[in-house]
This record gives structure tokens, sequence and C-alpha cells, in this order.
């Protein structure tokens, strides 16, 4: 059986041309490599910026990798022609970041719906689109009447309900969700979270979660992957992580998840500011100049992944054996 | 697009309507101008009757409606045909400017690199002339004519599409809905057509409405200066340059022949306010938030 998702390897680096002097090079993706195991669903956290979109844009072929190899659905995308991402279109679906703008804001709902049957050819005689539209609608919450409606007389929460079941339109086996409650108010994000949730029970999608909040990620994703500066430092199933973290990165950022519980709060947070140690940035690890735990010894090992329990992979030369050690204590 | 919403708005908003019936009173006028004005010279309906060869502008009167201008040229024929020729000329201007710039603009959106470069930079000169003065050049290089003026009003019109319509398209191609429509499976014309022009193209066609006024007003300024229509042609620019001995009137009487002027000025007048008016109809009707 083959992963819906593999990654491998994959570097993404983004050139922007000058009319004089060297073109400029910015790294966005370095060697990162994934799986998404089929009815799972995997998160990628990591700040702002650390290039969990690009891998996304290039997981669904909106931008061409650098390097590295990129499977969906068992095929390298690298070396699909236009009809065979065609098709693969009908199998790996998306759904954006921001409401807002992911909809054309001059189709009504029913032409929302009915582009991606169109393009594909599917649901053609009238009676039979209209019970499917129908269908769909009250799949992810909304109502049949709501057709003819354009997305700006919807709020940000049933905009992102019609985003969803335009992509569950093509009956999809792998979903990629981008950020898809980060621009929601924080009560409808919990109702868009549950909606995902039953969906991806519902029809055993394989689900590539992107977020920044973890609080999300451990509600919904089985596996996380931890990302920072294009690199995956963390990989692990999602109560591994939470409760065993390795890096002094997925600790400083779940020391940074909002805590009702005083107990839970952390006193440290493992990481510094950014220009507390800017002598080390040309180390291998990309976390250097913010990390407290950093030693000499960083300055010399090269950055790897490795596995430090089962299914846990982490990428501190450091961490894995003081954590070891005071876990072996207690 | 086209429902009864349009005209819903059009009737609930004051100014659009007064823009709405303006236009549309002067298109009826321009449509029925054999009817109003019956033709005299069966071979230039535009070519002006002339009474008699007299100098001095003779007031409104029974035969004359709207008054004579100098040499006996007739006020209100002038300005029933001359209705037509703002229509052809404002319209077939606007038209053809939109059509190159969306041309230009649209190419040099779509390839981009240097490409683009290329096509902006020529178009930044175009802008870098005053318009009126590039128009001036034009129209007396091809010679004074009508139709020479007309393509003069094209030359100088376009630049603002081009840039308008490369602007829009390179901020519609950059949203995600796009973006969401390529990833549904969606191949470029479709993708052009369905997402990009849709969205891109509305503010040149409110610009469009816009520039007719503008256009006639423009090409009334060059027949006054002599460089589009000839004399004795039914041309509200022309009316006025005929009026150009008569506008100070007598000495002592600064009004002795207003007639030589009101008429075709408020011509002109009307029909740009009728055109600015519609335009910002136009807008809020285009703007698919505003239901």
């Amino acid at each position: 059986m083959t992963a819906p998702v593999e990654i491998k390897h994959l570097f993404k680096t983004y050139t922007r041309r000058r009319w004089f002097g060297k073109n400029a090079e910015k790294a966005v993706l370095k060697d990162v490599s994934l799986t998404l195991a089929e009815d799972h669903v995997l998160g990628l956290v990591g700040e702002s910026g650390c290039g969990k979109s690009t891998l996304c844009k290039v997981l669904l072929g909106i931008e061409k990798a650098t390097s590295g190899l990129v499977k969906a659905d068992g095929k390298d995308i690298a070396f699909l022609s236009k009809s065979g991402f065609k098709k693969l279109r009908r199998v790996m679906q998306v759904v954006y970041q921001d409401p807002y703008s992911s909809l054309d804001p001059r189709m009504n709902v029913r032409q929302l719906l009915s582009e991606p049957l169109d393009i594909h050819g599917l649901e053609k005689d009238p009676a039979a689109r209209k019970a499917f539209l129908a269908e769909l609608l009250a799949s992810v919450g909304l109502s049949e009447t709501q057709l003819e409606r354009y997305p700006h007389e919807f709020s940000g929460g049933q905009r992102q309900r019609i985003c969803i079941a335009r992509a569950l339109a093509l009956d999809p086996k792998i979903l990629v969700a981008d950020e898809p409650v980060s621009a929601l108010d924080v009560s409808v994000q919990a109702q868009i979270l549950n909606l995902l949730k039953e969906i991806k029970k519902a029809r055993r999608l394989s689900m590539l979660f992107v977020t920044h909040d973890f609080a999300v990620a451990r509600f919904l994703c089985d596996d996380i992957a931890v990302m920072y500066q294009g690199r995956i430092v963390e990989r692990a199933p999602a109560e591994d992580l939470f409760t065993n973290p390795q890096h002094p990165y997925t600790e400083a950022l779940l020391a940074a998840v909002p805590s009702a519980d005083a107990s839970r709060r952390a006193d440290g947070n493992g990481a510094e500011e950014a220009s507390e140690h800017p002598d080390r940035a040309g180390w291998p690890c990309p976390f250097a100049p913010r990390c407290r735990y950093a030693q000499a010894v960083c300055a010399k090992t090269p950055f790897e992944l490795k596995e430090v329990f089962p299914r846990h992979a982490c990428a501190c030369c450091v961490m894995p054996f003081k954590t070891a050690k005071s876990k072996s204590a207690v | 697009m086209l429902n009864g919403r349009i005209f819903k708005r059009i009737y609930t908003n004051k100014t659009s309507l007064a823009g709405l019936v303006i236009i549309a009173f002067f298109f009826l006028i321009a449509l029925l101008a054999p009817v109003l004005a019956p033709v005299q010279n069966a071979n230039n309906p535009y070519q002006l009757p002339q009474k008699s060869y007299q100098i001095t502008p003779r007031p409104p009167s029974a035969e004359s409606w709207f008054g004579t201008t100098e040499q006996q040229y007739d006020l209100y024929y002038g300005v029933v045909w001359g209705t037509r020729l703002a229509f052809k000329i404002g319209l077939t201007v606007t038209f053809f400017a939109f059509l190159i710039g969306l041309f230009v603009g649209g190419t040099a959106a779509y390839f981009g690199g240097k490409v683009d470069e290329t096509l902006m930079r020529l178009t930044d000169i175009v802008f870098a002339v005053p318009s009126l003065v590039l128009a001036m050049v034009i129209a007396a290089m091809l010679g004074p004519d009508i139709k020479n003026m007309m393509i003069a009003l094209t030359a100088v019109a376009w630049p603002s599409y081009a840039r308008l319509v490369r602007g829009d398209i390179l901020s519609v191609k950059q949203r995600d809905y796009v973006t969401a429509a390529r990833t549904l499976g969606a191949r470029g014309p479709r993708v052009l057509l369905r997402h990009i022009l849709p969205n891109s193209i509305y503010p040149s066609v409110v610009v469009a409405s816009l520039d007719i006024g503008y256009v006639v007003l423009t090409a009334a300024s060059l027949s006054f200066l002599g460089l589009g229509a000839q004399p004795g042609t039914a041309d509200w620019g022309q009316l006025i340059a005929m009026a150009r001995n008569w506008v100070l009137g007598t000495p002592g009487h600064p009004f002795a022949y207003w007639y030589t002027v009101v008429a075709p000025g408020g011509a002109i007048f009307l029909f740009v306010l009728g055109w600015n008016l519609l335009g910002d109809a136009f807008r809020d009707i285009l703007d698919p938030r505003q239901a």
C-alpha cells in the first residue's frame, strides 16, 4: 500500500532575478521528508514564514520543487502530464487559509460549487447535479436555499464551509488544509474543526493539516511534524509530541500555548530572543541562535533528523539524551 | 449580471437616474436626427445648411429655432446632427482605445518580463506627453479631418486602459481564488476567461464610460482649434469655433450674440455631464459587493 503523500528530500529555493548583479536566492524548504499515512491526519506546525505554505504549494503543483521527490497518490508529480495532473486533482484537494479571498466574488454558490464538476465533467444531468449540490451543501452544514447567494453575503465561517464543500465536490481521498481556521474567530474555529473531523471520519480522508496553532493540531492530528526555517525539526505521533517534546523548538512552542491551567505553565520557554546569539547564525542547526540548550557540539554536528523513540524523530543533537535521562529517572 | 437589480439601482440613485435620462435623451436625438432636422445635402448629412452668405449671426426665430451662426449656418441642425457625430466619435474612439489598451495591457501582464517592460515604457512615453498636445500633433500631421481626429484621439486614449488592465490583471492573478481554480484542475483559458478577466475588466469599463464624455470634449477642442471637423460640419466643437468672433458680443453688449455658443456649448456640457453621472452609476452596479 503506497502512502497518499510521500515527500523525500524536498528542496525549494526561490530565485529573484535582478537586472544587475547576482540573482538573490532564498532557500525556503531544506531537505524535507514527510509521509502522510492512509486515513491519517498529519499536522504540519511551525511559525509564520517557516515554509509550511510553500510545502503545500509544491505538493499541489502551484510551485515547482527545486529538487527532491514528491509523490501524491503514488505518482511522482514532477513527471505527471497535464491530464495526469488533472486526474490527480480529483484525488487531492485543498482548503485555503483565507475564505475571504479564495472564493471568486463574482460567482454565486451554485457557480462556485459547479465549477469543479464542470471542469471534470461530472454530474452533467441537471437533476442529478441539483441533488448532488443539495447533498454537498448539507454535508458542510449549509442549506440548498443559499445556492444563489454571493460570497460577500456570508460570514467567514460559512465561506470556509463553502470552500470545504468545493474541495469535497470532487470526492477526493487526500485533503490539504492550509491553515483553514487561522483566519476565523475562535468560536467559529471550533465549528470548522469539528466539521473537518466529521468529514475526515465519514469520508476516510487522509489529510495534511497545516497550522501554527498547537491546540488546533492536537484536536485534529494523528501525527505532527514541527517545522522551523524550512526544516523538519521533530516528527512524532500527536500525543507523544505533546507529552514528551524532544526538540527545544517544540518545547518553546508548547510553552507558548496559552493555558488556563496555572500549574501547566512552564517557567522558561526554551527560546531566547533572536538577537541573543547572532554568532551562532552559521551553525548547522537553524534554531541555534535562539536555543538555550545550544552547546559547542551543536556547531560541529551536522543537521540530521533521527529517530529517538519508535516513530518519534528529532533533529537536536543535545536534547534527546537529556530527556531520555530525565525520563529514565522518573 | 444583467438583471432587474441593475435597473433598480439606477432608479433608486437620483444622480445616476439623471445621467441615464440625459444620455437616453441624446441617444433619441441622434437616432431621430433625420426626422428632427431633415437632411439638406443628401451626399453628406453632416453638412450644415446655409441660409445665405451674410456674416452676422441671427437670433433664434421661427425659421431657425436656435438661431444661426456666422455665415448663416443653422444652429438647430448643427446641434441635432452634432449629437449623432458626438456619439459616433465618443463610442468609436473609446471602443478602439479600450481594445488597444486591453490588448497591450493584457499582453504585458500575461507574458511579463521584458515584454511587460517594453510595452509599459512605451505606454509611459505616450503618457508623458500632454494628451491634447499629442492629439494636436497627430491630427495636424494627418491633416484636418474627422477620421484623422478620431485616430489622434484613440492614439492618446489607449495608454490609460493599458495601464489599468495590466495592473488589474496582475493583482487578480495573485488572488487566492485564481490559485484555487487552478488547483481544481482549471486550465489557462478557463482561468483567464472565467476568473481573471471578469474580475479585472470592470474598472476599465467604468473608466471607458467616463471617457466617452471626455473624448467628445477633446474632439470639440480639436475642432475648435481647426484640427478636426471642417467649417460647415455639424460638429459641436466646430459650431463653437464658428462663434469665435462673436463670443465677446459688441462693445457695451457682451451677450449680443449669446445664441451662437449657448446651444452647442450646452449640448457639450450636458453630454459630458451625462456620461460622468452614468459612469458613477456603472461603478456602483459593477461592484458585486453592492447588491
